[in-house]
């Protein structure tokens, strides 16, 4: 004990060190968090959004799946429904697209007009898409139906955002 | 279309495609009627938003026209006459009136335009989804009425 006595230079010296290394920790550990964020946010959860189509049970026709997730503006958050017409094609592939006509934002509905059946019809100006979404030439859309990227969990469809196709 | 600068600017660009404007018929009272003006308001706000949606490309949604109960039918009948005459002006060909007030209905042949009456329903009792399905099925009743419209008038 009385061997090891600590001087008063000594004694200032440890508790100078110790508290201004708290304080440049202090200010440094909130610079690191901000520089690190992004990469902790990429890390969140994936924007696809479960619906209540079971993968099993999607026919050839095209059926309509509607989906609500949360829509936040600001501090207000709604719940928002959104539709999809999903069928499997040929190959046994899922087909998810998007009801809003490439015109003007119409809703398309499958197989509704008499004289062009097995297309999706649009009741505002007489679009007309076949079952692939591509858009019939002569009608007033001019581009073909987004598609929406799928994927399956627990046997249920879930989907992400629509995109614009991109071939055609 | 919605009455916001976003959709304007697409009615600007799209004008030849957009032949029809709906003008939504709100009632206001504070009698003892209140409680039934504000169902039908809330009702027919609700629809106009969903009907916008299935056919934003056709037709604009006007911001509602709200009208004081006490007033007289002959007065709200010449002011919607006004709502009417100016709309033709600018080239809208189908103009339609959507409300949950049956007094409308006594009134229907002294409007120009269309009359859309719909009960309005208990919503406030309603769960978030269940709400969304039943506008969406009286949505689609009104699909096929706007549509046969379309037809004749073309």
């Amino acid at each position: 004990m009385s061997k090891n006595r600590v001087s008063r230079r000594q004694f200032l010296n440890y508790t100078l060190t110790g508290v201004g290394g708290f304080m440049a920790a202090g200010m440094l550990m909130p610079m690191v968090r901000f520089a690190v964020d992004p990469v902790l946010q990429a890390a969140g959860e994936s924007d696809f959004i479960p619906t209540k189509q079971k993968v099993a049970e999607i026919t050839e026709t095209p059926t309509r799946v509607d989906y609500t997730y949360e829509q936040q503006d600001a501090w207000y958050t709604s719940e928002v429904t959104g539709t999809a017409w999903v069928y499997k094609d040929e190959k046994g592939e899922i087909v998810a697209l998007s009801p809003v006509c490439k015109h003007l934002g119409c809703v398309v509905d499958w197989n509704t007009d008499k004289s062009n059946p097995d297309h999706f019809y649009c009741p505002c100006h007489g679009g007309l898409y076949t079952k692939d979404g591509t858009n019939v030439p002569g009608t007033p859309p001019i581009a073909a139906l987004d598609v929406f990227p799928y994927t399956e969990k627990d046997g249920f469809l879930y989907l992400g955002k629509a995109e614009p196709r991109k071939e055609a | 279309m919605k009455w916001i600068s976003q959709d304007i600017d697409m009615f600007l660009k799209e004008k030849q495609y957009v032949d029809t404007a709906v003008l939504p018929l709100l009632p206001v009272s504070f009698g003892d009627d209140i409680k039934k003006s504000v169902a039908m308001t809330e009702f027919i706000s609700l629809l106009s938003v969903q009907l916008e949606r299935q056919f934003r490309g056709r037709l604009i949604m006007l911001p509602g026209y709200a009208y004081i109960k006490s007033v007289s039918e002959d007065k709200l009948v010449s002011s919607l006459g006004e709502w009417e005459a100016e709309l033709k002006s600018q080239g809208f060909k189908h103009i339609f009136h959507l409300t949950s007030d049956s007094m409308w209905n006594a009134l229907e042949d002294r409007l120009e335009g269309g009359l859309i009456w719909l009960p309005s329903l208990p919503l406030e009792h309603m769960e978030e989804n269940y709400k969304n399905s039943i506008l969406e099925d009286q949505v689609k009743q009104l699909l096929a009425l706007f549509v046969q419209k379309w037809q004749n008038g073309e």
